[in-house]
């Protein structure tokens, strides 16, 4: 549906999009599901002529929502478990920007315990514990030595760490609703990560005798409001705008335990800015056991010219949406898809020069990402 | 649009009857190189060491290959270009002309051990390099100067004396047996079948005298300069073929100036030391007229910021422990070795050091009885030399680059950038350090293969901004900078 849900009480998922809507779902179930997401990018170094395309590689986005409480109760509680921030690179031998980046993972999982209260039958509230139960940074790059290439990998999992996210949802009417949710920032903070060299010859290995690093990745906070309309009972059209704060990301810092290439750090400007996504999604109930689903998202870029980094080779966001569910009684079955298309991006060297970012590759970027998914319900 | 569309998505999922695809973005055709106006089918490139592939303080097989010549031909075989033929030294005699290799960092100064040649060639006396007679397409030649291209014999072994103002060992590895062609008839010759050239001499008009400090060598007449430089291109654009020319670069801005003055100014702070004493000029060869003696203020020897102007030589960095050392005549006696095929043979050390007027029994480099070479400094006065003849030079080349409409690569604005600022190639940072940065090879005046590898992709921008081509660039992180021991 175009990732809407802010202003919508569909089901338990409503505890990941606006936790004060959960009250207002009637049906206390559980529901898993899990994606592939398939990446896929170009990459032209600028003055080439040869196209660099990623090993590809798959990384599964999942989720688990529960929600429970008295049928006719003014309440709903529940657990959530996703994945919000997750991307996995993995570049081509030997490619231009190597000394950038070769590979990257990153994971996150929150679990966020929820609880939410109906204030009266068109007004409730909902609050989530956000935990970042787990994270971690794997992040590979070449080394320029003066006649060859090192190669270095950080990896490290990040402390576990609390925030929250909370909203209000109204109902008016049957035929309108509107919500509003705030999840906030996460620091992700890598404590004593593995850093290994390999590949750097005797020559240099004094240089480069670091074991250990810290980091810190924030995972940005996200306010969003959203209006659900629903003509007839069989039709739900959302919504939703979200704001994400990108604008807390300024530079990502290593700090290692002995200087690398002379420094106990490395600092590379990102310079992020707040960006708005806006999302349009409905469902149809065709019959009692089907509903199809179809949406659609535009995602306006944070990431500036001459801030383009291999590890978010990163434009203005096109996506579309397609789905459907069959119930069965009291089990559903989901089947999703989503295309996005990442707009081809092209960064100078010039605009590299005038911001002081050369610590990247100047050339022309383009992705495309296809996510299905499948997922699986039981409301009791 | 379709079909390919079929060709590159590979079916991920069927839903709802709608084939799913996860669509590898192709955007190759956007970046298809192409030739413009120009027919790279022969391209012939003309030069000096720096067109040979010289570095290291040699020429040799790993160099050769990657000279930007060759760099260019490989790039311009994508749109039309043929086979370029170097004349490469073969298997076995791989180091050429002998090279230096850097050995290991001792108390942050590079050590380096020579590399003997083994091309037939060892030293000036000793017999020529292997002949490489077959066609070629590099016709780079070490050492030779522009004022050298109507020099007969030139090639000629039988050249007697054989001294470098009137023939050069490169010259002859490529010049038919017994032939006193000139290197401007090579040229004319060549070019009559080239469609593209590059042309990039001169550089030996200013560097010879450079190098030596001022004291040897001399700088060639803008006259002379611009009458050579008329001919050679009007040589090579006679049969209508297109190209390229190149400036010459302010040789101030290389290691082998820029590099022991900073370090020789911070020690002689240290030791309060206020200032030494050098010749300038060159040596004297009359009696009763000593060389020329200046006094150098420890303030003007030019440091790592650029502040002051005075510059020592990289072969000065010997030297320096020995400053006010008295009973110390190395320097001198090194110098007399230098100059002696030169010399008359009644000149003996003795009679050499009373001509320059120097007395090796006093402290050496601080006294005016025994000061510092003129061949290790290149003072401000020479400096100025320097700099006239390279802008009045790159007015000449330029002057009839454009009376000719050729693309031009301005090496002199683009190294002098790299001077002040470095240059970042696809996120690696190089600079025009000594050893450290990559780009300029142990001899401190000859380009690494990364350097020589930054050279080609400026001389392709120009050829596309020129001729409307959109040639390809090479990755310059492919090419290294100095080789360290393994």
């Amino acid at each position: 549906m175009g990732g809407v849900g802010v202003g919508l009480s569909l089901d338990q998922a409503a505890m990941f999009y606006n936790p004060g809507a959960l009250a207002m779902v009637r049906d206390r179930g559980v529901q898993v599901g899990v994606n592939a997401t398939l990446a896929r990018n170009a990459f032209v170094a600028e003055g080439g002529s040869q196209q660099r395309q990623l090993r590809n590689s798959t990384v599964t986005p999942f989720n688990l929502y529960a929600s429970f409480g008295p049928a006719e109760g003014k309440f709903r509680a529940g657990i959530a478990v996703y994945t919000p921030f997750g991307s996995k690179l993995q570049y081509a031998d030997g490619w231009e920007g190597r000394t950038s980046l070769t590979d990257i993972t990153l994971e996150s999982i929150y679990v966020q315990p929820t609880f939410s209260y109906a204030i009266t039958d068109q007004l409730s509230i909902g609050a989530g514990l956000m935990i970042l139960a787990y994270g971690s940074v794997n992040l590979q790059r070449d080394i320029p030595l003066p006649d060859s290439f090192g190669h270095v990998e950080l990896d490290g999992k990040a402390e576990n760490k609390l925030g929250f996210n909370v909203g209000v949802f109204f109902k008016p009417s049957d035929k309108l609703s509107v919500g509003i949710s705030h999840r906030s920032k996460i620091d992700a903070q890598v404590k004593d990560g593995d850093v290994t060299f390999t590949n750097v010859a005797p020559a240099f290995a004094a240089n480069f005798q670091a074991t250990k690093f810290n980091a810190t990745l924030p995972l940005v906070a996200t306010t969003s409001i959203g209006i659900g309309i629903m003509p007839n009972e069989n039709l739900t059209i959302g919504l939703d705008v979200n704001y994400a704060e990108w604008s807390k990301y300024r530079t990502l810092v290593f700090e290692f335990d002995q200087n690398v290439a002379g420094s106990n750090r490395s600092e590379s400007k990102r310079f992020y800015e707040d960006a708005l996504t806006f999302r349009v999604g409905g469902q149809y109930k065709l019959t009692s056991g089907l509903t199809v689903r179809a949406g659609g998202s535009y995602d306006a870029s944070p990431v500036k010219d001459g801030y383009v980094t291999p590890e978010t080779p990163d434009n203005d966001r096109i996506s579309g949406t397609l789905g459907a569910s069959y119930a069965f009684g009291k089990f559903g079955v989901d089947l999703s898809a989503q295309y996005v298309s990442i707009q081809k991006r092209t960064q100078t060297t010039q605009d590299l020069l005038n911001n002081g970012t050369t610590d990247r590759i100047a050339g022309t970027y383009k992705t495309n990402i296809v996510i299905p998914g499948i997922g699986l319900n039981y409301n009791f | 649009m379709t079909t390919s569309l079929f060709r590159k998505c590979a079916p991920v999922v069927a839903l709802m009857g709608l084939g799913l695809t996860a669509c590898q973005p192709d955007i190759e055709d956007d970046f298809t190189p192409s030739a413009g106006s120009v027919d790279f089918t022969r391209y012939i490139a003309v030069g000096n060491s720096l067109t040979a592939g010289f570095q290291d303080n040699g020429l040799y097989l790993e160099g050769q290959q990657k000279s930007y010549p060759a760099l260019l031909a490989e790039q311009f075989r994508a749109v039309g270009g043929g086979e370029f033929v170097q004349p490469l030294f073969p298997a076995g005699q791989e180091n050429g002309s002998g090279y230096v290799r850097l050995v290991g960092i001792t108390n942050g100064s590079p050590v380096t051990a020579n590399v003997p040649g083994n091309a037939g060639r060892v030293a000036p006396t000793s017999a020529p390099y292997t002949k490489f007679t077959a066609a070629i397409n590099n016709l780079g030649v070490p050492g030779i100067r522009l004022s050298d291209i109507e020099t007969a014999g030139f090639g000629n072994v039988r050249t007697t004396p054989l001294n470098a103002n009137t023939f050069n060992p490169y010259f002859e590895r490529i010049t038919p047996d017994g032939s006193n062609q000139t290197y401007l008839q090579r040229v004319a010759t060549e070019a009559t079948t080239a469609t593209f050239f590059t042309n990039w001499l001169g550089n030996n008009d200013v560097l010879g005298f450079a190098t030596a400090g001022g004291a040897a060598s001399s700088l060639t007449t803008p006259a002379n300069f611009t009458d050579k430089n008329n001919k050679v291109v009007d040589a090579l654009t006679a049969g209508g073929a297109k190209g390229l020319v190149a400036t010459i670069p302010d040789v101030t801005n290389i290691p082998f100036f820029t590099t022991v003055g900073p370090v020789l100014r911070a020690t002689l702070t240290a030791r309060n030391v206020a200032g030494v004493v050098i010749t300038t000029g060159g040596f004297n060869t009359t009696p009763g007229m000593s060389a020329t003696r200046r006094s150098i203020a420890t303030t003007t020897i030019r440091d790592a910021s650029g502040n002051g102007n005075q510059l020592f030589t990289l072969t000065a960095s010997p030297y320096l422990p020995l400053i006010g050392v008295p009973n110390n005549g190395r320097a001198w006696r090194d110098v007399f070795n230098q100059a002696r095929p030169s010399l008359p043979p009644i000149v003996t050390l003795g009679l050499f050091l009373a001509l320059q007027g120097v007395d090796t029994t006093k402290q050496f480099g601080i006294t005016a009885e025994n000061p510092i070479p003129s061949t290790l400094v290149l003072d401000d006065t020479e400096q100025t030399q320097v700099r006239n003849a390279t802008t009045a030079f790159n007015t000449a080349i330029t002057n009839k680059a454009n009376e000719k409409g050729l693309a031009i690569f301005d090496s002199n604005t683009f190294f002098s950038g790299v001077a002040q600022r470095g240059l970042v190639t696809n996120g690696v940072s190089n600079t025009a350090s000594f050893v450290s940065g990559n780009l300029f090879s142990l001899d401190g005046v000859h380009p690494t293969p990364r350097g020589y590898a930054v050279i080609a992709n400026e001389m392709i921008k120009a050829i596309n901004a020129k001729y409307g081509s959109r040639i390809a660039q090479v990755n310059p992180n492919n090419y290294r900078g100095v080789q360290f021991p393994r």
